[in-house]
């Protein structure tokens, strides 16, 4: 099993270390880090090797969204998962990331292992391996459309 | 803009209790997510005695008004909110203690945009501030709708003061 080169984009140290450890917990897969204090330092340590992104949204200088724009602007990273985890829940900015930023999946601070281990199940194996074509339009969609209907009850 | 509120706010003299109500609720189910238990709301949160401890700043605003949300948490709160939050207790004079309080008005601010938007009220939060120190009082010069809301959570007390401005962009 091939270590998981995850990027990970929060102006919270803290919430970088949750998130680190959440997934360490999980044992879905062994990880590679890379952390990000905001959308602008991620964009400088962004490369090709980057299999997975997490990211929040508030951040200075640069939003997570506007970093996602911006490496699907670059082409050829759709295949890279961009996972938001933010505090922002209102469906307009769920929207937002989903259909205008170019993220794949929406998690809500704070958020729980199950939570992560869910959508985690989408991009990796039960061997612990990357799968790289998951995440596509369609799925997104019809994720979106269950967080919708979820919000709804 | 806000459908609850009106543009000018100089005759406004109490927030609405609608957001009010929203606050209180984000509140709760905040603070029951991070802790596993709801804290108790307090109607007589109105003493406003000097604090040793540690508040958070953030703001929820559109361009005709901004609501002010100030968490106050003393010391001791503060310290058994970081051992939930992170699993070991932060030091208090630590930046990760306001790294964490910063985060924790983060996900509050969340909630009570989301939640106020349902009322009448959208806006976007902005990025958190916060202070540490003893004798801290809080008071709004310039007399803006204010409340002060007391609750008791499982690792102690601390207060959500709200205040609601027009926005700066508006003047």
């Amino acid at each position: 099993m091939s270590k998981i080169k995850a990027l990970v984009v929060d102006d919270s140290k803290i919430m970088r270390s949750a998130v680190k450890r959440t997934l360490n917990q999980l044992m879905l897969a062994d990880f590679e880090y890379v952390e990000a204090i905001d959308g602008e330092d991620a964009l400088e340590k962004f490369s090709e090797d980057i299999q997975i992104v997490f990211l929040d949204w508030n951040m200075p200088r640069m939003t997570g969204v506007e970093f996602s724009k911006a490496v699907r602007k670059k082409g050829n990273t759709e295949h890279i998962p961009i996972i938001m985890i933010t505090a922002e829940k209102s469906m307009g900015k769920v929207d937002t990331a989903l259909n205008e930023g170019g993220a794949n999946a929406y998690v809500t601070k704070p958020f729980t292992a199950d939570q992560v281990s869910q959508v985690l199940s989408r991009y990796i194996d039960k061997n612990g391996n990357f799968l790289t074509e998951n995440g596509d339009q369609g799925e997104k969609k019809s994720f979106f459309k269950d967080m919708l209907n979820f919000n709804k009850q | 803009m806000s459908e609850l509120l009106p543009i000018d706010l100089a005759d406004l003299k109490e927030i609405p209790q609608e957001i009010i109500t929203s606050v209180r609720e984000s509140v709760e189910v905040t603070f029951e997510s991070i802790s596993g238990s709801r804290p108790e709301f307090h109607e007589n949160g109105d003493e406003n005695a000097p604090m040793n401890g540690i508040i958070g700043h953030i703001t929820v605003f559109n361009s005709y008004h901004t609501l002010t949300l100030m968490v106050a948490i003393p010391r001791e709160t503060a310290l058994s909110i970081s051992e939930v939050f992170c699993g070991m207790e932060i030091p208090f004079e630590s930046d990760d203690m306001g790294d964490l309080v910063g985060e924790l008005s983060n996900i509050l601010a969340g909630e009570v945009a989301a939640s106020v938007e349902q009322v009448g009220f959208t806006g976007q939060s902005s990025l958190p501030t916060v202070t540490r120190g003893s004798d801290l009082k809080l008071f709004m010069p310039n007399k803006p709708p204010t409340a002060r809301l007391r609750f008791e959570g499982s690792g102690g007390g601390f207060w959500v003061n709200l205040a609601l401005y027009e926005s700066v962009s508006r003047k």
